[in-house]
């Protein structure tokens, strides 16, 4: 950062506004039918987007009653079976079905092929595949859930489940078992496509970050998810056959059923977070009109968190009879997971320096992102040092703190995403005031939910207890009231993204003036995302914000957020003329 | 609804102290560096907003020294955590060699503890579920003050979790294999368990109380006497125990009742009185006393009482006598048992329980 030049730069006028698609991937057939067979990346991701807002909000009325009963001591609307089939359905819900293919399936199927200028994923079909076979884990899934329920809490640790138990685990557990090869066959699919199909001239050191994220994520799918395939197959097994697995009382290991599940099911927390830090990485450098700050650092890490995210999943036992040497091991790798994630939240706040930033909706949810995040991991410090995790173990304050990483980091990521990429995807402005709104309440109603269950936890309450000593009373009600905010915060995006579908402001090709490739094309895009006679060919990095350039070299279009009727994003603006940006930029290092 | 807790729970145990000293030590830490952070995205976001810019940004890629620094200095923090909590660990899961050994046992849904001289009680479970009596069965985990305890943990049926909270200690209890825990208690009163690791239906009523008391009240409650028990009973085990269902057995109970047909003193808070004798005198009421009024009852006869009682000797054991004379010390007022009580299975043995919800 020694030698600062003052250039003026010659940029190529932005491109102008690309033509409306006719037929663009929405209206070329409205039957059912079409969606129902489309192989088109795009489509599918939008498949994806209906089933996992369907299940979110289902786990969201099961994490509802949860809290509402833990309203009184002895349990306010419901009782400890059902409690118990509230709080799993909840935990199944959430994890399987709509965190682990929230980003890569809607997202990362509708933007990849786009961000990389490629015509769709490697394999089309596969694609369309990984949705059904999503949907048929689904259905077991929410077949276990109504037909009784699961009462095992999402861990589904034996012999409770494999003997205990007398609810739905089979039905339920072969859902996450089907539901696991969708998520094997998305990430296969995002991998192949990112090696084999980027456009000339992206090279890896010119891949937007959010592909380097979910690249990473695809390498954990592969690797792990066949792991809780044959965890829960055993699982099966032997609750249906009595076959001693994890029993001991018929000759098997109940610290096993730990260890496997949990060689998958904590690389699955990357799995869930890595693809929200992309999406981040994309919007703050969006939002501030910076480079993003130490480009080969944030994506390595990625690759980083990835591959040690398989070494410590035994952070999870240390309390579960594991002998000392290996809980000082996995502790001390734990520690080492936390740097690459440090490293991501300095490189954002790098990031901003000496940024131009606005604050639309898709930059508030990433700087929520940011600041929750942050909670989150240094919380999971605590957990990872040995001497602390012993009394914090089991307690509230380890829901307090996942629940940071995955509402905090993980929802908020994928909140930022549907809005930065929602006009993309429908053509559509949503209400730039009430989705700021939306953003800032969703936050706060966020920290008054869980901010009292860290308390809640150091004082020792544990996890699942549907009755409570009185002393835990005023920080459990406080933690209702909370989520009462954040439930309704959730509520306000469902009504002005389904009224923008309606009378929302069309959307310009690239309205945030942002550099990825997906912008290069109309929104919504065409069948093949691009032109096909002028298939995007790649000159430049992927957020040269400072120069003004896109990657293909060209000019940008004026951005949004200068409060005047020229933002697209502000309810009666137009879309600015486009022309070149008087551009003096200042190159740094 | 109650007011706040304390902002620190009570520390009752040397490990709780090391977890404080632990937990203050990275919530300062974590706290300073994340404020730092925060600082810096609310200066940025305040200092570079599009208003105060003129939209035209510098092309900075970042800086390796920096990178390096942030690398860095949190690796060494984070090991600082590490070494730290290693330490702490590594005396949590090593009891020393003198501690007394209790056995505790997890079913669903309940805790059961045994003492090393045999003595056992049921020391939580779920109220709801249980029977009149066995409800007057449950006891406390009473544990010295200022001696090292450990506890050696076993479960009946799937994983538990013996938590305790004031100790700022929990450790898993696996079926088939044995898992320990040790304290060191500082602080005498009661405090909570928590079975902390998901178990079925009452997961969250398999809870229960640890009394700590003095260590001389400790070795007296040791040897029989109930007063830490929360129960009316002799705790289950204990040679108090023993007598009473000697007391039982030996028919003691058909004439030394407290309803109107007893045909013999009642002996409640008998032990150390002066009682009265037929024609005249008095004498304490010691093990000596009693045990010669069991083996001889005519030789001193209570005032106001017909000399009936047959004598037992030959037909008690000279550890009979002690686990009866232990019995009638720990009679309280109110304590005997009906004339038509049978001898009642030993506390903590399995007993039936219909599952079902709350109503």
């Amino acid at each position: 950062m020694t030698t600062a030049t003052t250039v003026t730069l010659k940029i190529a006028p932005p491109p102008p506004e690309p033509a409306p698609a006719t037929p663009n991937y929405l209206n070329v057939d409205y039957s059912l039918w079409s969606w129902l067979t489309t192989v088109d990346h795009k489509r599918i991701g939008i498949l994806y987007l209906v089933s996992i807002t369907a299940f979110f909000l289902a786990g969201g009325i099961a994490a509802g009653i949860v809290r509402l009963n833990l309203l009184s001591p002895d349990g306010a609307i419901i009782n400890e079976d059902q409690y118990n089939r509230a709080f799993t359905a909840h935990g199944v819900l959430m994890l399987f079905f709509f965190l682990i293919p929230a980003v890569p399936g809607v997202l990362g199927n509708f933007l990849i092929p786009m961000m990389i200028g490629a015509k769709d994923l490697a394999f089309p079909k596969l694609n369309l595949a990984s949705w059904y076979v999503f949907m048929v884990g689904a259905g077991f899934g929410v077949f276990a859930i109504l037909n009784g329920g699961i009462d095992t809490g999402w861990t589904l640790y034996p012999p409770y489940s494999s003997r205990s138990s007398t609810s739905s685990v089979v039905p339920g557990v072969f859902g996450v078992f089907i539901s696991g090869f969708s998520s094997i066959m998305t990430g296969l699919n995002i991998m192949v496509t990112v090696h084999k199909m980027r456009a000339p001239g992206m090279t890896w050191g010119r891949l937007p970050l959010f592909v380097w994220s979910l690249y990473a994520t695809s390498l954990i799918q592969l690797l792990g998810t066949p792991v809780i395939a044959i965890t829960t197959l055993l699982l099966m097994v032997e609750r249906i056959a009595g076959i001693g697995i994890f029993d001991p009382m018929i000759g098997g290991d109940p610290v096993l059923f730990q260890h496997l599940f949990w060689f998958y099911s904590h690389p699955a927390v990357y799995i869930m977070i890595l693809p929200g830090m992309g999406v981040v990485s994309e919007v703050l450098t969006c939002f501030s009109r910076k480079n993003i700050f130490g480009y080969q650092a944030v994506a390595w890490s990625s690759m980083g968190i990835a591959v040690v995210g398989f070494m410590l999943w035994a952070h999870h036992m240390f309390v579960a009879g594991i002998s000392y040497y290996s809980a000082l091991l996995f502790s001390f790798l734990s520690m080492l997971v936390a740097v690459p994630s440090a490293i991501k939240v300095f490189n954002w706040t790098g990031t901003l320096y000496k940024g131009s930033i606005t604050f639309q909706a898709p930059m508030l949810f990433a700087l929520g992102f940011v600041v929750l995040f942050v909670i989150g991991g240094l919380t999971g410090l605590f957990l990872a040092t040995l001497g602390t995790d012993i009394h914090l173990h089991d307690t509230y304050f380890v829901v307090a703190h996942f629940h940071f990483v995955m509402v905090g980091g993980m929802v908020l990521g994928y909140m930022a995403g549907l809005h930065f990429w929602w006009p993309k995807m429908t053509g559509r402005m949503y209400s730039d005031w009430w989705s700021r709104v939306a953003a800032c309440i969703i936050i706060v109603g966020f920290f008054l939910t869980f901010v009292p269950q860290f308390i809640l936890g150091y004082h020792g309450m544990p996890r699942r207890y549907p009755n409570y000593p009185q002393e835990f009373h005023v920080y459990n009600v406080m933690s209702t009231a909370g989520a009462s905010v954040l439930g309704f915060g959730y509520l306000i995006p469902v009504f002005y993204f389904t009224l923008s579908l309606f009378y929302g402001q069309k959307a310009t090709g690239n309205p945030w003036s942002a550099t990825g490739l997906e912008w290069q094309s109309p929104s919504p895009p065409p069948l093949f995302n691009f032109d096909e006679a002028h298939m995007p060919v790649v000159v430049a990095g992927p957020y040269e914000y400072s120069l003004g350039i896109d990657q293909m070299g060209r000019g940008l279009p004026e951005g949004p957020g200068l409060g005047t009727s020229n933002d697209p994003s502000s309810k009666h603006g137009e879309t600015a003329a486009p022309g070149p940006m008087n551009k003096e930029t200042h190159v740094v290092g | 609804m109650n007011s706040l807790p304390p902002l620190i729970p009570v520390a009752a145990s040397t490990m709780a102290y090391q977890f404080e000293y632990l937990f203050w030590y990275i919530t300062i830490v974590t706290t300073v560096g994340g404020l730092a952070v925060y600082a810096g995205l609310l200066y940025f976001c305040v200092a570079c907003r599009r208003g105060n810019t003129t939209g035209s940004t510098p092309r900075i890629l970042g800086s390796h020294r920096l990178e390096l620094a942030w690398t860095i200095i949190p690796t060494i923090i984070f090991f600082s955590f590490f070494f730290w909590g290693a330490f702490v660990y590594t005396k949590a899961v090593h009891p020393p060699e003198d501690a007394m050994e209790i056995f505790v046992i997890g079913k669903q849904w309940m805790w059961k503890a045994q003492y090393p001289n045999g003595q056992r009680v049921i020391i939580g479970g779920n109220p709801a579920n249980m029977t009149e009596n066995e409800r007057k069965s449950i006891g406390k985990l009473v544990l010295p003050n200022n001696r090292p305890v450990r506890i050696t943990m076993i479960s009946e049926d799937v994983i538990h979790d013996f938590g305790v909270p004031a100790f700022r200690m929990k450790m898993d209890v696996l079926p088939g294999r044995y898992t320990t825990a040790w304290y060191y208690p500082t602080r005498l009163g009661e405090y909570h368990i928590f079975c902390d690791q998901y178990c079925g239906t009452w997961h969250s009523l398999m809870v229960g109380k640890i009394a700590v008391v003095g260590e001389n009240e400790f070795d007296e409650w040791l040897n029989g006497n109930a007063i830490q028990q929360g129960t009316e009973n002799p705790v289950d085990g204990s040679v108090a125990h023993k007598g009473r269902e000697l007391f039982l057995k030996l028919q003691c109970i058909k004439c030394h009742s407290a309803d109107a047909k007893a045909a013999a003193p009642v002996l409640e808070s008998l032990f150390g009185t002066r009682v009265p004798l037929k024609g005249g005198g008095g004498e304490f009421a010691d093990a000596e006393y009693i045990k010669q009024s069991i083996l001889k009852p005519r030789l001193k006869v209570v005032q106001g009482w017909e000399p009936i009682m047959p004598s037992y000797e030959g037909q008690v054991t000279p550890e009979d006598l002690d686990a009866l004379v232990a019995y009638i010390r720990s009679l309280k007022r109110g304590t005997t048992p009906n004339t038509t009580e049978q001898m009642k299975p030993p506390v903590g043995a399995p007993t039936e329980r219909s599952p079902g919800g709350k109503n």
